[in-house]
């Protein structure tokens, strides 16, 4: 192979099947409901680490951001961090506040029941196929622990609303 | 990295991953109980004047030892979601390496940031 050889560029069917596999992750239709918990649980993962990388940015603000570097005056701390609360403090962000109380709720109690499935628990021993071949990983106990999950969650936005609008 | 691809295979990534959940709802549920379970809401985020206040609670080593701690798990337990998903949707050697890079850099930079505001915190 001489250096100069080109790199043939991936047939466009690769595009194609990037496309349609985002489509069936964010949206699996005709799926089980433990498919739906997988879309959920990286849907709202995403959306958390998005929080977690606002809230860094913003409680930097207590010592004065990245422009200071060094320990802040009480009073300039105090203004610093008034300031940011009054930025914060209108309804779209509250609103924020209220789908990451819900996003964070589900990925909790569905992320403990993924927890005790690794470990096996929860899931069923492993036994023979047998007609109508149903996987007996996927269980009353996990179809009620997710539908828990989306309960809690629910809960957890009507919280969220009653402490930030009520 | 790739001295440490004998030791932080795959499945043991994935145990960190597991292990830093349960970490997080540890550290996070102390967060949380202390913003919004004792005392008053609007109390607890101003800066002084509560017992749970912000400035009050950084004092507070323990409380900014979990602080600390939510910091680091999340920041890993984030970031390792991430490059699971984005190594999902797509295969190949840059494309992993070039998600491993940025994505531990950015980690990187939030742990060291947030340190620095737990620290600076502490002395105001």
């Amino acid at each position: 192979m001489s250096s100069s050889a080109k790199r043939t560029p991936p047939p466009p069917v690769y595009k194609a099947r990037r496309a349609s596999l985002l489509r069936s992750w964010l949206w699996p239709a005709r799926s089980n409901l433990g498919r739906w918990a997988y879309t959920m649980q990286r849907v709202s993962g995403v959306g958390v680490s998005l929080y977690f990388l606002a809230h860094i940015i913003e409680t930097g603000n207590v010592v004065g951001g990245l422009s200071m570097w060094s320990v802040p005056a009480y009073d300039i701390a105090k203004n610093n961090w008034n300031n940011t609360v009054d930025f914060l403090k209108n309804p779209l962000f509250d609103l924020g506040l209220v789908i990451i109380g819900f996003l964070l709720t589900f990925h909790t109690f569905n992320g403990l029941r993924l927890f005790f499935s690794e470990f096996g628990y929860g899931i069923g021993k492993p036994a023979r196929p047998d007609y109508p071949y149903k996987p007996k990983s996927q269980n009353t106990l996990q179809d009620l622990i997710i539908w828990l999950s989306a309960i809690l969650a629910a809960l957890a936005a009507v919280y969220a609303l009653n402490v930030l609008f009520g | 990295m790739f001295f440490l691809g004998d030791y932080l295979r795959e499945s043991r990534i994935m145990l960190l991953h597991y292990f830093s959940g349960v970490g997080i709802l540890v550290s996070g549920a102390i967060h949380l109980v202390l913003v919004f379970f004792v005392g008053s809401y609007e109390e607890n985020l101003s800066f002084d004047g509560g017992i749970f206040s912000v400035i009050a609670v950084y004092r507070n080593f323990a409380f900014a030892f979990t602080l600390e701690l939510l910091l680091i798990f999340v920041a890993f337990h984030a970031f390792n979601g991430l490059r699971v998903i984005l190594i999902e949707l797509y295969q190949g050697k840059k494309w992993e390496m070039s998600v491993n890079w940025v994505l531990t850099a950015i980690a990187a930079f939030l742990v060291i940031y947030g340190t620095r505001t737990v620290l600076l915190a502490r002395l105001i």
